[in-house]
């Protein structure tokens, strides 16, 4: 279902140019305005859509199979932390969802950096960052190679 | 034209910022303090690879902690699913470091669904637990910040630079700025390829704007295997494609359907059709047929011979389930936070799963290395177990020295998914600080005369259409160029019909194999007159280039394994059955890029234990 | 040096009538022009027929006290705030180019109808404020033309690229630049290089106010009407098919950042 973007909602600010994934909303030449140059390479990722601060940009799903009427839209809360959607069918049925999307504030993950440096022992041994803790058992698993057996041929 | 070069030197160089790449950058910062760690990704990282628009769930957790799992068992689980061929050494390596990964997810801030009788993840199924995962990608993607050096976005790297001293060495990457156009060289230490699996390598079932709605994300533009390919590195297991039976149309997941909602698959009568199928499955594959869980290729062999069969559609059947209004809500936001495209197709239809048990079907092929499927570059195995045939170094580091990989890049390494991914990013990270601090006197040198000619061919695309474009008054159809859209549909027709997509119903041998290295022979040649209009399709063009040649590379492998072992992904009908006499092996290959040959041999398997 | 009426100090030649008709003409011009596109885009009916669907999907009736303070509402927010734009950048260039625009207009109507003669070229502050305005235009517009349109700011197009949507901000920019230009030529009494920027401010101008049909000009009227639409859409439950904001409190804080495009 590709996007399009209504006309008198865009400001063309290309918070949608770029966030794309498939490189396809630009900037049309004649109002300045985002749109979906290429919709057969949309995967329908809604990127673009939960970024669009003015929620200018909707869905409609693929011509191929999905006939008019439908609406999906979305609205992503970053300070609230939710998601919510609003699903309208062709013959005006609606349901509606909300999800948390995150547990923790924007930009509060610790960085590798943060943490004390590890040590040559950890460095010469299997053990990935905040291992064994953060697997929550005692020693990182291993196998003896001697349990390996070739397989047929 | 003038053009910016602009150089980039690093320490370890991330080519894709998805799941891979970012696990690749935090755990290079980590185990490498004062490296320089660059990560490029042709995108934005924040929503960049197929984990874009979220997922509904993680499909590879243990759970070693509550019991609930081992390694060895996930090793079972993928082996089994797989049809005994999966580098068994390098899946027990991400399974055992797999639950430090998603304790670390949850930690940064990814809702995880808890069973609320026992306070444990809520299970999906045994290897699968649910998230509210809208925000997975930024959420990883903000880790990955936190650690790089620098973060390149709108970067495509379209080659790997190799050593000039030291042949068979990496020592950086070329690329393009998708922007502006700006010419980028990284210089590297170590290079960890952490990019796309292919889709849209064959005709997909939706030909017009539906194109899009591949199940794998359309941007999956083969990088995985081209970049590696072209710097000479083994590749593994390329024939090994993966079909999925999913929601007609939108390719929305069933795993949920199946494990949460405990919904089965009905033909067009109401029938119950798996078991019918089950003695013909075993005159093609033997015992296989007996193991639990049904393989996923069976699964689809079923379906597929059912439809074949004339009593499609197949539907899931939902109505009872959906009675239960947590399950329906499960049920939708199963696709809400994963495939919303699946949710548009049903309210365009009116298809409430209360009321209709919703069509599914088989997909076109895709080739990537991170689900049920496990096609990529032949990696070196942790130092701790892994056989000696499968290690020659650093763990995950390829058969070119200095050239590491993780994700769909890495062959063998079946169901690991996007934990499983980014937990093989970490992997591959430790071992190439390892090796750059190890090889510190030994930095790789760059050619200028490699990287100038790759300049060259790099833009051609954009010279080919500016200059062609003055023999044509105007529109697509030119005799001297072809546009980037053309070449994709051109090869995904060539393998389609040659290389067993959906219009032969996944069926090839011998000679169609043949005639399809043929026609991508020339479609290779058609390569160097591709002509790009903009910088946008000058991304397109060299996506396509990735893809042919990892298509070149699946026609290989298939032409290669003379036996149908994945019935329900591809058959070989030359080779119907299942061979574990002379076919319990990997294929490998390796591409000469100078005479363009193709040099392919068998590998031993391994097994952890029967 | 900027202080004087500059249509006072046209040669006597040309007559305050030809002036005035000239501005006349051009605000006949953007009404026409208006009127026109409308009219031929159709994006009147379309704008009606989109309020009769939504009036079949609202949920609720908003009275007209509701929607009075939702127009002035608009008024104060939209158009005289610029809230329509999401960048504090680009909303800080409008309002530069927007309120210099305004005053720039307004103070060339006050100077050729009531002060067109050099007899009686009226209180300095009225030319002041034309230069201020003009000035402003000028600020803002180039501000924005060459730092902040998305097309280079997000697409990486030159910026000296030229394309149908910049033939509003262009011509609008040439008007303000060849009017100081002109101004202080004229101040500075070097005639002939005068007349010659008043051609080109001219030639500017009467571009601006004919392009209308082609060019971004009525935009500036359709927004506000779009957005005292989507208000009332939100005030009657339509919301434009969107979902309700969710019920949960603002704790966690915002990621987003400018666009860094590349």
């Amino acid at each position: 279902m590709p996007t399009f973007v209504y006309m008198t909602s865009c400001d063309g600010c290309g918070y949608c140019v770029d966030i794309c994934p498939s490189d396809i909303m630009h900037i049309d030449t004649t109002y300045r305005r985002a749109y979906n140059v290429e919709p057969n390479m949309c995967w329908e990722c809604y990127s673009c859509v939960k970024a669009c601060p003015q929620q200018a940009i909707d869905c409609r799903g693929y011509a191929d199979f999905a006939p008019l009427g439908h609406s999906v839209r979305v609205l992503r809360e970053e300070e609230k932390a939710t998601v919510s959607w609003r699903i309208k069918f062709r013959d005006g049925r609606e349901k509606n969802f909300v999800s948390p999307i995150r547990t923790t504030p924007w930009g509060s993950i610790k960085g590798p950096s943060e943490y004390a440096p590890p040590s040559a022992a950890a460095m010469s041994s299997q053990e990935l960052a905040h291992e064994p803790e953060g697997l929550k058992v005692d020693v990182l698993p291993t196998l003896a190679r001697s349990r390996l057996k070739k397989g047929l041929v | 034209m003038s053009r910016k070069t602009v150089f980039v030197d690093a320490d370890i160089l991330v080519v894709g910022g998805g799941m891979g790449g970012c696990g690749a950058t935090y755990e290079s910062r980590y185990w490498g303090r004062d490296l320089k760690i660059v990560c490029v990704e042709k995108a934005n990282i924040e929503r960049s690879g197929a984990v874009a628009q979220g997922l509904y769930a993680i499909n590879c957790y243990m759970g070693m902690h509550w019991n609930e799992n081992q390694p060895e068992d996930h090793v079972r689980y993928a082996r089994n699913d797989l049809m005994g061929l999966v580098r068994e050494d390098l899946g027990y390596d991400i399974a055992r470091h797999v639950d430090a990964t998603v304790h670390k997810f949850e930690e940064w801030g990814l809702p995880i669904m808890r069973d609320p009788k026992t306070g444990r993840y809520q299970r999906e199924g045994k290897w699968q637990i649910m998230i509210h995962g809208e925000s997975y990608k930024p959420i990883v993607a903000e880790a990955a910040r936190k650690a790089a050096s620098e973060v390149y976005n709108r970067i495509m790297v379209t080659h790997l630079l190799m050593d000039s001293r030291h042949p068979n060495r990496v020592a950086g990457a070329v690329g393009f700025n998708v922007r502006n156009g700006d010419f980028h060289v990284f210089r590297a230490k170590a290079v960890i390829v952490a990019a796309g699996g292919a889709s849209h390598i064959f005709k997909p079932r939706a030909a017009g704007e539906g194109m899009g709605r591949t199940w794998y994300a359309p941007w999956s533009s083969a990088s995985a295997y081209a970049l590696p390919i072209l710097a000479g590195a083994k590749m593994t297991q390329m024939e090994n494609r993966i079909v999925l039976t999913r929601f007609k149309d939108g390719y929305g997941p069933v795993g949920a359907y199946f494990l949460h909602l405990k919904t089965y698959t009905q033909n067009a009568y109401g029938q119950d059709y798996e078991a019918f199928w089950r003695d013909s499955i075993e005159k093609l594959v033997g015992d296989y047929v007996n193991h639990h869980p049904v393989p996923t290729c069976l699964r689809n062999h079923a379906l597929l011979e059912e439809v074949k069969a004339g009593r499609g559609p197949i539907r899931m059947v939902t109505k009872e389930a959906f009675k239960d209004p947590h399950k329906e809500t499960v049920g939708w936001e199963n696709f809400l936070g994963m495939t919303v495209g699946q949710a548009v197709v049903w309210a365009s239809q009116n298809i409430d799963p209360k009321e209709t048990n919703p069509e599914l079907t088989t997909s076109e092929p895709y080739v990537m290395g991170s689900h049920a499927t496990c096609s990529g570059a032949w990696a070196s195995g942790p130092e701790d177990y892994a056989p000696a045939e499968y290690q020659w170094g650093y763990n995950r580091m390829m058969t070119v020295e200095g050239l590491f990989g993780a994700g769909d890049t890495i062959g063998g390494t079946a169901h690991k998914f996007s934990s499983g991914s980014f937990t093989e990013g970490r992997i591959a990270a430790k071992a190439a600080v390892k090796y750059v601090m190890e090889r510190s006197k030994d930095r790789p040198e760059i050619s200028e005369a490699e990287y100038t000619q790759l300049r060259k061919v790099i833009y051609q695309p954009l010279e080919n259409y500016r200059i062609g474009r003055n023999e044509i008054v105007g529109g697509t159809v030119s005799p001297s160029y072809l546009l980037p859209l053309h070449g994709l549909q051109r090869l995904e027709k060539i393998m389609d019909e040659y290389v067993g997509g959906i219009s032969s119903h996944y069926t090839t041998n011998e000679p169609l194999l043949t005639r399809g290295l043929e026609l991508l022979a020339m479609l290779k040649e058609d390569l160097a007159l591709l002509g790009a209009s903009d910088l946008h399709q000058l991304q397109r063009a060299w996506e396509l280039q990735h893809r042919v040649l990892a298509s070149e590379c699946v026609t290989q492998h298939t032409l290669f394994r003379q036996e149908t072992r994945w019935p329900g992904y591809y058959y070989r009908a030359d080779h119907p059955h299942l061979d574990d006499k002379d076919w319990h092996c990997f294929t490998l290959s390796r591409y000469d890029s100078q005479t363009g040959r193709w040099d392919m041999e068998k590998a031993p398997v391994y097994h952890i234990i029967d | 040096m900027f202080v004087h009426n500059p249509f006072a100090a046209l040669p006597a030649s040309i007559p305050p009538i030809a002036k005035q008709t000239y501005v006349a003409v051009m605000f006949l011009l953007v009404v026409c022009g208006t009127l026109f596109d409308l009219a031929h885009k159709g994006s009147a009916s379309y704008f009606f027929r989109h309020r009769r669907a939504v009036s079949f999907g609202a949920r609720r009736r908003v009275s007209t006290g509701e929607a009075t303070a939702l127009a002035v509402e608009t008024l104060v927010v939209s158009v005289l705030g610029a809230g329509e734009f999401c960048g504090m950048w680009r909303r800080i260039t409008h309002i530069l180019t927007m309120y210099g625009f305004v005053l720039y207009v307004l103070t060339t109507a006050i100077m050729v109808f009531a002060y067109p003669t050099a007899a009686a070229p009226g209180p300095a502050v009225v030319a002041e404020l034309w230069y201020l305005g003009a000035l402003l235009v000028c600020i803002g517009g180039y501000w924005f033309w060459f730092l902040q349109r998305v097309d280079v700011a997000a697409e990486g197009q030159s910026r000296f690229r030229l394309v149908r949507a910049d033939l509003f901000v262009v011509s609008l920019l040439a008007s303000a630049t060849f009017a100081l230009i002109w101004a202080g030529l004229q101040g500075a009494g070097s005639d002939v290089w005068a007349n010659v920027f008043f051609g080109l401010y001219l030639l500017a101008s009467t571009a601006l106010f004919a392009s209308v049909p082609w060019s971004k000009f009525a935009h500036m009227f359709y927004k506000p009407a779009a957005a005292f639409q989507r208000r009332i859409e939100q005030a009657n439950g339509f919301r434009g098919n969107l979902p309700a904001p969710a019920d949960r409190p603002a704790t966690f804080g915002s990621a987003r950042r400018q666009p860094q495009n590349y």
